[in-house]
């Protein structure tokens, strides 16, 4: 256990220092030595921690321009930045001052205003010229740079260092949950009922001597909820076997067909009842959507199935589907992420996978440390966002000089209390409770 | 109630002993009434059904449950082996057949229109009865059992574990307060019925189950010891089928307990004679006690006949065992017995009588707590 | 049997077979009103040597005859009936648990479906359950077959399959059934009766199924549908065949059968009948216990639904081993608060099972015997919980505001929070020295919460009550209210686990006796009230915990006294003790100081 954590302590600090270090590698990249008088030598810098796109451009100012442009209503004019790929040659303007667009900054100091360009093409040679545009007569050349300057590109985007930070969480919950998982410990995944009901659901189709209907919904394999919804036939699939009683999968997409047997195979095996399986009760119907739908409903209505599972991405059918089970009686369970469709479910069945309980579906029924411990690193990650937004709100609503610090202790306080009761929840619920 | 009364076992230096010996099916029986029999000789023997295989042809086969009569390749009846064509489907226009071969061996038993469903019973199982005592047939009751009768020493345990077994009597305790050691047990006791004195420790019977003894007999025994034996906890005293080696039997009690003299007696005079030992015990509706039959040469005859055990009449004088802590084991003799319920130790109030001990003192414990030594 | 209205009966004679001891009690009508007036006890003789239950049964009425002066059975050891004068009783009625009971093997289609009714029917019906063959048991066929070949069971019940729903599996079952052969404890001549109480459809199939060497009988379907339970015809079913076949060859049964004015019943159908009756007649939810020497039985009835179940391998003495092994001994000791060695009692432990019938002498005896019952109750109550349930396979009427409390079927319906009445009866409950004890492991054991009135039947009289209900039901009634029970008190808990060294609830007591104060977490406390007296009780709990209306919410009963009185319980629920979290040892003595379990000196002494 013990060990384990340092491991993962040291990882996270060896990630850091590299940060840290290649900052430091970064910063030491100095401008360009002066040049003579009246034209003075720009000094251009690469931007750090960027994708190598932009380089700062200090234009060193006379004081008579340094106070006119620090005074922006006795500016007659504006100072523009020229750029060009070689040394003397068409300087077009990439960027004038003012306006500032919040990347221009004076130095008292050293009489100089700082600003960025952007969007150039990383390894190019670049020449800049500074001039004084007024608002009436010619341009005045304040300073050039007279070697080139390239844009580099540092392994780090500096401005994306809040995602970073997050990611970081979020993958280090997902680690430290799996080895808490993988130790043993109870992981507590709370109760989908619709999962715990499917012993139920293929039960009453036994002792009634109807089969089980299951549709993957009607998208192809390559939507996720579908394969989300294949997951979960092969439990039903293994149940129905245990209890003996038929599943029937009619589905929409001839290679959803295929998977489906495969499903099914796999869950009879595992069942030990391998000369139980029927590869013809996996059956394809059509592409359209709606020939589908009278096709499967018919058959509902003609073979009276007991439970109905509506697993995958549903669109204008739910309704069509649901309310034809509902009304021969079936025990109902459906799940989809599509969130227009689920009001009809939720009305129309028994048991119902609201979105992300369906992908939560298949950690829930395996019970495998992997699995349960993303689903859980995924909540931390979940009450991150919720903690944010919630401190946001509150922060946007209190006055401004206090908001930076008040968004920090907030946010601050939240994770900890967050990641407390995370904790406190896991070694105080006794089990993680799995079906089956 | 004047005469309460406590079961004590039966320890008996000579009676009529009759034994049933049935087969739990019917079955043949191989003696005549009247034959005389060794413990050993088997007297009955039956076939048990073999075990069951079903197999669901129809879905291996996909055919409707009710077709499937017309693709059997064997009839009901039929002996089936292993890799034998079973059943073929019809296909379509002869051809893309599916068959089944066998993967169990055995009698094709049914097969069922309703569930397509098709049963192989396997090759049946033998059991025999053993006459379990030497003795005369006295009874036989047709294709069921025997009822064999025999002049025997007799003595019953209060708990065991570990089925029938045979032997001749060794004795490895010379007193019955000696607690069996492993040093008590000599090779040469192999296939013997060893007697022990109070305890039996772990070592020993560890000892016995290395030499191959039939049977180990002794005072008492350590839960804890029994415990490792047997590799669980014991729940529920119903033995009889453990397969630890020896049969064990215990004739007092758990923890350091003497044998009781008389037995240990009976058991020492009997050293190289025959014994028929069983462990089981059911202490349940139906209770069996643990036994040592010695079936006694002709000379002795007894006119008991005796087929259980009689109650005691609980009366001054009668020697009782006490047989709950915190006076487990201690004998003594009924001193009084107070008619009125009295208050014990624990505030419960119940009937007692008071005892005199070996030792001379004279102690009171509640009339359920005693067992009469049956004499 | 002789018919006499119900209002010519003045004299009840009732007896109840037990595995070792034969209960014989007599009403009588006393200024109007039934009475029990004197029992008699006798050791059953339905073993060797005597194996004729009858000799023990007129063992235990002469010992009634003989203390109330009246002549009840003539030369030939036959009850005289009618009465007359001072001879005789009007009507006799008998229970019979001897000879292990009724055990029955049932199968059912899904466990927990059909296979659940079939066991709830046979078990409602007094019967013990060896086991459930279904579709679902996760065993493979042969290994079902070598079940049944094992288990000897008095009779069997089949259900499976709604009507007009699965045949396959039903007759299936069948198939598995009818090969096995399954063999009755009774010798080779007796028929097997085999109850079809499943679909009707699947019934000439079954029939077809077997042979002549069993008594097939049909009844209704338990399930007709899967939403609905229909238990009552198997239930009656059942009580004729034990009647007509499993009793019929025990020994002297038959006799016994001519006595009787009603059917014999099974101890555990009787028990379940009257606690019904009462449930129903007063309103109440109540639970029953009976702890015997090789089982223990739990019933409950929560608003009308009765259960029942019989934890067949826990008791104080043929079953108290099982019970050391299945709870473990830590778990046992945890409620002790007195050193003990534990090689000592393992040994202790055993020699009770060797010999059943000795009695607790010492006081360290006495108390090693309750923690052994607490922990005996406490296993038995789980088991009832969980097969105590609502139907599984029923659907679901939803609406778009059920979205996130979407709750499942096969939910159990005990709910400590509602429960009103418990009953305790059972050697180690009813023959405690002192009534605090029984209360005590009631307590411990179940974890009653809010308020719950204690009880204990007095004489276990309950069978006799339960069987006279049928024939009598006025009478039975009349005793159950006044010479059955023995109030013990009310005890009152809250639910939640309690934050240690904070107060767990204020109470406010007024009406016949008045108090106020605090419990503080972990503590508990008796207040006396007598059985005829009545308070009022209002309690307020901590935030965090539930007396009834919700965490924090206040609750004011009126409560009813006993011979122990109100029982204040701060300790929280559920119940945790010994183990790193639980309470400690020096808690439980201080439990048993609150509530003057033991006297001390004597423990001392017997030390």
């Amino acid at each position: 256990m013990q060990t384990s954590f340092l491991h993962i302590l040291k990882a996270i600090a060896c990630s850091l220092s590299i940060v840290l270090l290649s900052a430091i590698i970064a910063n030491g990249q100095e401008a360009e030595p002066d040049q003579p008088a009246n034209v003075k030598e720009l000094i251009i810098k690469d931007r750090d921690w960027d994708n190598g796109d932009s380089l700062i451009v200090t234009v060193p100012l006379s004081d008579f321009y340094f106070k006119k442009l620090q005074d922006l209503e006795q500016a007659d004019g504006h100072l523009l930045i020229g750029m060009s790929e070689e040394y003397g040659g068409a300087y077009r303007p990439v960027s004038q001052f003012p306006p500032n667009d919040g990347t221009w900054e004076f130095d008292e100091e050293e009489k100089t205003l700082s600003g960025r360009v952007s969007s150039l093409t990383r390894h190019s040679h670049y020449y800049f010229r500074a001039s004084w545009e007024p608002e009436e007569g010619d341009l005045t050349l304040l300073a050039e740079s007279t070697e080139p300057m390239q844009s580099k590109r540092q392994w780090f985007i500096g401005e994306k260092r809040n995602l970073a930070f997050v990611g970081f969480v979020i993958c280090g919950s997902v680690i430290f949950f799996i080895e808490i998982a993988k130790r043993g410990r109870p992981l507590k995944v709370r109760k989908i009922a619709g999962l715990n009901a499917v012993d139920e659901a293929v039960g009453r189709a036994t002792e009634m001597g109807r089969s089980v209907l299951f549709v993957p919904g009607i998208q192809d394999l390559n939507d996720i909820q579908t394969i989300a919804g294949l997951n979960i036939l092969s439990h039903v699939a293994k149940t129905a076997a245990e209890f003996d009683a038929d599943v029937e999968v009619p589905t929409s997409r001839a290679l959803v067909m295929t998977a489906a047997r495969e499903t099914l195979q796999g869950s009879y095996l595992s069942a030990g009842r391998p000369d139980a399986y029927n590869p013809d009760l996996a059956y394809y119907v059509t592409d359209e959507q709606f020939g589908y739908v009278a096709a499967v409903s018919g058959s509902m209505v003609r073979e009276q199935p007991a439970a109905c599972f509506y697993m995958g991405a549903f669109y204008a059918e739910s309704l069509i589907l649901a309310e034809t089970g509902n009304s021969i009686g079936a025990i109902q369970v459906a799940g989809t992420a599509e969130p227009s469709q689920l009001p009809f479910f939720v009305a129309a069945c028994d048991y119902t996978l609201i979105g992300e309980e369906l992908f939560a579906a298949s950690a829930y029924l395996s019970g495998a440390p992997e699995e349960l411990g993303s689903l859980k690193g995924q909540d931390v990650g979940k009450i991150i966002v919720a903690i944010g937004i919630i401190t946001g709100c509150i922060a946007a609503t209190i006055d401004q000089p206090f908001s930076f610090v008040l968004t920090f202790v907030l946010i601050a306080t939240a994770i900890l209390l967050g990641v407390w009761w995370i904790l406190s929840r896991e070694t105080s619920q006794p089990s993680l409770h799995t079906p089956g | 109630m004047a005469h309460a009364y406590t079961p004590g076992l039966k320890v008996t230096e000579c009676t009529n002993l009759r034994v049933r010996r049935i087969l739990p099916i019917s079955g043949s029986v191989h003696v005549e009434k009247g034959q005389d029999v060794q413990a050993e000789d088997v007297v009955a023997e039956a076939q048990i059904p073999g075990n069951i295989f079903p197999i669901n042809l129809a879905n291996l086969l996909a055919t409707a449950p009710a077709e499937l009569q017309n693709c059997m390749k064997k009839e009901v009846g039929d002996r089936v082996e292993i890799g034998d064509l079973l059943a073929e489907s019809k296909g379509i226009f002869g051809f893309f057949k599916t068959q089944y071969h066998s993967k169990s061996a055995g009698v094709l038993e049914a097969v069922s229109k309703i569930t397509g469903q098709v049963i192989l019973r396997g090759a049946p199982i033998p059991v025999q009865v053993k006459a379990y005592v030497t003795g005369k047939v006295i009874d036989i009751m047709p294709e069921h059992g025997v009822v064999i009768e025999s002049t025997v020493a007799f003595i019953q345990g209060i708990f065991g574990i570990g089925s029938e077994a045979y032997g001749p009597i060794a004795v490895a305790c010379e007193t019955p307060d000696e607690i069996l050691r492993a040093e008590h047990i000599k090779p040469e006791m192999s296939g013997c019925v060893i007697i022990g004195g109070a305890r039996m420790t772990n070592e020993a019977i560890a000892k016995a189950v290395e030499i191959g003894a039939a049977a180990v007999i002794s005072g008492g025994i350590d839960d804890q010891d029994l415990k490792n034996i047997l590799g669980y906890d014991l729940g529920v005293a119903i033995t009889g089928t453990e397969n630890i080696g020896p049969s064990l039997i215990i004739t007092e009690g758990f923890g350091d307990i003497a044998m009781a003299e008389r037995t240990h007696r009976l058991l020492c005079s009997h050293t190289g004679h025959a014994a028929s030992v069983n462990g089981a015990t059911q202490i349940r509706a139906g209770v069996m006690r643990p036994e040592i039959v010695i079936p006694l040469d002709q000379t002795h005859s007894s006119d008991t006949i005796d087929e259980g055990v009689v109650e005691g009449i609980l009366e001054p004088g009668v020697t009782i065992r006490l047989i709950r802590d915190p006076y487990f084991g201690r004998i003594g003799q009924v001193a009084t017995l107070p008619s009125e319920p009295q208050v014990l130790g624990s505030g419960s109030k119940a009937r007692v009588l008071t005892v005199t001990c070996e030792n001379g003192e004279e102690i009171l414990v509640p009339r359920a707590n005693v067992e009469i030594i049956a004499d | 049997m002789p018919v006499i209205s119900p209002d010519e009966i003045n004299v009840i004679l009732a007896t109840d077979c037990g595995s070792t001891t034969t209960k014989a009690i007599m009403i009588e009508k006393i200024d109007g009103h039934y009475r029990q007036t004197y029992r008699g006890e006798a050791p059953t003789t339905v073993e060797e040597p005597a194996a004729n239950v009858t000799i023990g049964v007129a063992n235990a009425i002469a010992e009634i005859g003989e203390l109330a002066g009246r002549k009840l059975l003539d030369e030939n050891n036959e009850i005289i009936r009618p009465a007359r004068g001072n001879e005789g009783c009007d009507i006799y009625i008998s229970t019979s648990s001897a000879g292990g009971g009724l055990q029955m093997l049932v199968s059912g289609v899904v466990r927990e479906m059909t296979a659940a009714s079939a066991k709830r029917a046979a078990l409602g019906a007094g019967a013990i359950v060896l086991d459930i063959i279904a579709s679902n048991d996760k065993r493979k066929p042969y290994e079902q077959i070598q079940r049944i070949r094992e288990l000897r069971p008095d009779m069997i019940l089949m259900a499976g399959g709604t009507d007009g729903g699965t045949e396959k599996h039903v007759v299936q079952l069948a198939e598995l059934i009818a090969p096995a052969k399954p063999q009755p404890r009774f010798g080779s001549e007796y028929r097997m009766p085999v109850i079809f109480a499943g679909n009707k459809e699947a019934w000439p199939m079954v029939r077809d199924t077997f042979d002549d060497s069993v008594e097939l009988s049909q009844v209704e379907n338990v399930r007709p549908i899967l939403d609905r339970e229909n238990l009552g015809p198997a239930r009656d079913m059942i009580h004729d065949l034990f009647l007509e076949h499993v009793m019929a060859h025990a020994p002297g049964y038959d006799k016994l059968i001519a006595w009787t004015d009603a059917p014999i019943m099974p101890t555990p159908g009787a028990v379940g009948n009257i606690l019904k009756t009462i449930a129903e007649k007063s309103g109440i939810n109540a639970v029953g216990v009976d702890i015997g020497g090789a089982t223990t039985d739990v019933f409950s009835v929560f608003d009308g639904e009765f259960n029942r179940t019989v934890s067949a391998n826990l008791g104080m003495s043929y079953s108290i081993s099982n019970v050391c092994a299945e709870a473990t001994m830590p778990n046992i000791l945890r409620w002790v608060h007195v050193d003990m060695d534990e090689r000592e009692l393992r040994n202790r432990v055993k020699n009770k099972m060797i010999r059943p019938t000795t009695i607790p002498q010492s006081l360290e005896a006495l108390i090693f015997e309750q923690a052994v019952s607490r922990e005996a109750l406490r296993l038995a109550y789980l088991q009832h919980k969980e097969f105590a349930t609502t139907l599984k396979g029923v659907q679901q009427q939803r609406t778009v505001g059920d979205l996130f409390t979407q709750d499942s079927g096969g939910n159990s319906i005990v709910d400590n929070m509602k429960l009103d009445l418990l009953v305790a009866s059972g050697g180690v409950l009813s023959h405690a020295p002192r009534m605090e004890q029984t209360a005590a492991m009631l307590i411990d054991a179940f974890e009653p919460e809010g308020f719950t009135r204690l009880a204990k039947d007095s004489i276990f009289m309950m069978p006799h009550l339960g069987v006279l209900a049928q024939v009598h039901p006025q009478a039975a009634l009349e005793v159950f209210e006044r010479d059955c029970l023995i109030y013990l008190g009310t005890c009152i808990a809250t639910a939640g686990k309690p934050v240690p060294n904070k107060v767990a609830f204020e109470y406010r007591i007024t009406g016949d006796i008045t108090a106020q104060g605090e419990i503080l977490a972990g503590e508990l406390k008796r207040i006396p009230l007598a059985a005829d007296q009545e308070a009022r009780v209002s309690i307020t709990p901590h935030r965090k915990l539930d007396a009834g209306n919700g965490k924090g919410q206040s609750v004011e009963k009126t409560v009813h006294g006993g011979t122990v009185g109100i029982i204040l319980d701060g300790r929280g629920r559920p119940l945790l003790v010994g183990g790193e979290t639980g309470y400690s040892r020096q808690d439980v003595s201080q439990w048993v100081e609150a509530l003057n379990l033991y006297e001390n000196e004597s423990l001392v002494s017997s030390k």
